[in-house]
């Protein structure tokens, strides 16, 4: 622990120090950067981790020393702070004194930044961990442009309706039968009766909302038509766009009336507290659930959004692969591809496994059959979806989703009655949005 | 007489000797330089870049964009109309009423009533932490599981009332809370302008039978009109310029949009066009009227 600490202390001081000699100028910065570039790639690697929670850096820190072990490779960890300032800021990151390995998402996220130079070509990384390394995992990391990965992709989660089955059991009510959108309502409703939320809501971030709105639109529209508005194919201010609002207008009187006042967390401190019934959430943060106990996490359980057009039925998820990624402008690239290549392989994903990660691995290795009663409902849970999508914020432009789409969807959540002014206004920012290069 | 001129001239420049030229050089040099290289060169940079669409990442894909950024601020971004009136309610309060208190306070500590030097530093305490701290404590007091939801009987955080995000009073929640600072900053201004205006002064309305308020209005205001100057600006650019304060409690998600705001989401790494360096240019502009009015007053008074 206390060898942890000294860890992070040394590689904020050392960001530090790149910030101010490339204070210094042109010339300062040059010599830099090329004497980075003379390092072996035995020398010593970053590691960026895309948390500031205890959990999530336990597991980053677990990595460093088991890679440390194996090749006696000193690896540096550090949380990435405010995640959601981390990844607004992602790009300037980069274009800084980056650390060489950071944990990343696949999809928008990493392909928009792969065509700006700012991240290192993984492809013979990928071709290294070989039939480690499933196709579907593969394409899901390829950059459409140049048909090359640039994030080796690590686990993934779906997103689901997340419950207690104790709060479940004292309210005498079975969420594994919510076949339709009746029954759903009819849960949110017994839960609320029992002075419980009923759907859990935390939108401060202004993401959190966009899974909700995801799953109604591909069960009301369908996964085409999802995907074609957030590339400006189909249009916010469609009936079909505003009938997914007004179905998402059903489910506000059953949450938190402080939605906006709390962000995921809260969600899931109130789930961790049983003070809600349902959550509409990806299921990364079981782990904080295990780390509480055994016995909180054993009563986790996740099922899908129930069907809600019968032309549709259960048939997409949003289940976001995650990964790691070097930076470009690292000082260590060579090193850091290894140590990517490395958490991506069998060892790495045991090493995170040991640390108490409880997520599902991408890497083919990694028995199943194996799994925990949670993870194999959670792939149970994709697995019964035809199409898997990213999040709304990695399948759309990031101008677009985090600074209007996330903004929009709070002032909904607000004000319902003010759908159409809303979607007008949405469809003017994307009309307006420049063509991407 | 022409070389006379000429000789007295040479003599004039060598009174400076070489270390005064040094001394010159750096105190005259050094900042200006610093400041061309740290406030001109940015700011005529996001004046240009303002014009173009640009990720931020290699120079190469920078495009002319003319005055679309503008137009898709005027004409497509509803939030910047939210943000201009988040602005102007920030600016009419802190006008009319946080700075009013201000000079309020200041006026009665001035007059010596008892206790003064206490209250003197319980309206000052909040100036010395920023915005920032500020915000991280309000938060924490008034979110969910704060102590306020506590005392309102709401302990818990499902029950928590929303309070940030409740349109009906956040405003004003936000601008009490950024007041919190303001009054007292005004308050210590004032304090030490009044501190500077001759007692004699007002001596001389009482005995001519001036009321209290009348000696205030026509004696001892129109006497600090440098200091009234400073504090009409300083308000008018802390109401622009807010921006840590909320970034603390609502983050990037604009829960309550104001200009600053706006330009920083919409810079910050994420956009393809120049959005934010347009908003930038429409801040700076609504800020320099204050700034040319401030400097004009300024230097007439050095003059005079």
């Amino acid at each position: 622990m206390s060898n942890e600490v000294t860890e992070n202390g040394v590689s904020r001081r050392t960001v530090l120090k790149g910030a101010a000699l490339g204070g210094l100028g042109l010339v300062g910065g040059g010599t830099l950067l090329s004497s980075c570039g003379d390092d072996k790639a035995t020398g010593p690697v970053t590691f960026t981790a895309r948390t500031n929670d205890e959990t999530g850096l336990k597991i980053a820190q677990a990595l460093a020393d088991a890679y440390k072990a194996e090749t006696g490779i000193d690896v540096t960890m550090q949380g990435s702070g405010d995640t959601n300032a981390f990844q607004d800021g992602i790009s300037q990151y980069l274009q800084g004194t980056p650390d060489d390995v950071f944990q990343w998402m696949a999809g928008f996220r990493t392909n928009f930044r792969a065509d700006q130079g700012l991240l290192a070509d993984l492809s013979e990384n990928i071709k290294n961990l070989g039939d480690q390394m499933p196709e579907g995992f593969i394409s899901g990391a390829t950059n459409p442009s140049d048909g090359k990965q640039y994030i080796i992709p690590t686990t993934w989660y779906p997103w689901g309706l997340h419950y207690r089955k104790s709060t479940m059991k004292e309210l005498g009510l079975d969420p594994e039968n919510i076949a339709t959108w009746d029954d759903f309502m009819k849960l949110l409703e017994g839960t609320q009766k029992k002075g419980l939320i009923g759907y859990a809501m935390g939108d401060k971030g202004g993401w959190e909302a966009m899974g909700t709105f995801s799953i109604l639109n591909v069960r009301i529209n369908g996964y085409d038509y999802h995907i074609d508005l957030l590339n400006g194919r189909k249009k916010w201010t469609d009936q079909a766009t505003i009938d997914v609002f007004n179905q998402f207008a059903l489910l506000i009187p059953y949450m938190n009336k402080n939605f906006l006042d709390i962000s995921w967390d809260g969600m899931r401190d109130l789930l961790l507290a049983k003070k809600c019934g349902a959550m509409m959430m990806g299921s990364w943060w079981a782990n904080d659930f295990k780390a509480k106990s055994q016995e909180d996490y054993d009563d986790l359980w996740i099922v899908p959004f129930p069907e809600i057009n019968p032309a549709y039925g259960r048939d997409s998820i949003d289940a976001p692969v995650d990964g790691v990624s070097v930076a470009a402008n690292g000082a260590n690239v060579e090193g850091g591809k290894q140590f990517a290549e490395w958490i991506g392989s069998e060892a790495g994903m045991l090493a995170a496994q040991a640390a108490g990660d409880t997520s599902l691995y991408a890497n083919s290795r990694l028995d199943t059959s194996e799994y925990d009663a949670f993870n194999k409902q959670k792939l149970a849970v994709i697995g019964e979806a035809k199409n898997v999508m990213n999040f709304l914020d990695r399948d759309c432009r990031n101008d677009f989703a985090g600074t209007i789409v996330g903004p929009a969807i709070q002032n909904f959540l607000k004000a319902p009655k003010d759908v159409n002014k809303i979607v007008d206004g949405m469809q003017e920012a994307w009309d307006a949005l420049p063509p991407l290069e | 007489m022409t070389t006379t001129a000429a000789s007295k001239k040479t003599r004039r420049r060598r009174a400076f000797s070489r270390g005064d030229r040094f001394t010159l050089a750096m105190f005259l040099g050094v900042p200006t330089f610093l400041h061309v290289v740290w406030v001109w060169i940015p700011a005529i940079a996001t004046i240009g870049l303002s014009f173009t669409y640009w990720n931020g990442v290699s120079l190469s894909n920078i495009r002319w964009a003319g005055l679309a950024n503008y137009d898709t601020i005027f004409t497509a971004s509803p939030q910047f109309y939210d943000a201009l009136r988040n602005n102007t309610y920030w600016l009419l309060w802190f006008t009319l009423i946080a700075t009013p208190l201000g000079v309020l306070l200041a006026y009665q500590i001035d007059r010596k009533i008892r206790g003064s030097k206490i209250y003197e530093s319980v309206y000052y305490i909040p100036v010395v932490l920023s915005l920032a701290v500020i915000g991280i404590i309000w938060k924490f007091m008034l979110g969910p599981g704060g102590l306020v939801q506590a005392l309102l009987g709401y302990p818990e955080i499902e029950r928590a009332i929303p309070i940030f995000s409740n349109y009906d009073i956040n405003t004003y929640v936000i601008l009490g809370i950024a007041s919190w600072r303001h009054i007292g900053y005004i308050m210590l201004l004032y304090l030490a302008g009044l501190k500077s205006v001759d007692p004699s002064l007002r001596e001389a309305a009482a005995i001519d039978g001036a009321t209290e308020w009348q000696t205030f209005r026509k004696v001892v205001f129109p006497a600090m009109k440098p200091v009234n100057t400073i504090i009409i600006v300083i308000t008018v650019i802390e109401s622009l310029r807010a921006f840590d304060l909320i970034y603390i409690i609502y983050g990037t998600s604009t829960g309550w949009p104001i200009l600053g705001m706006l330009v920083f989401v919409n810079i910050y790494g994420q956009a393809a066009s120049m959005l934010g360096a347009a908003y930038a240019v429409i801040l700076f502009l609504l800020s320099i009227i204050p700034i040319v009015f401030y400097l004009r007053t300024v230097f007439r008074d050095d003059v005079a």
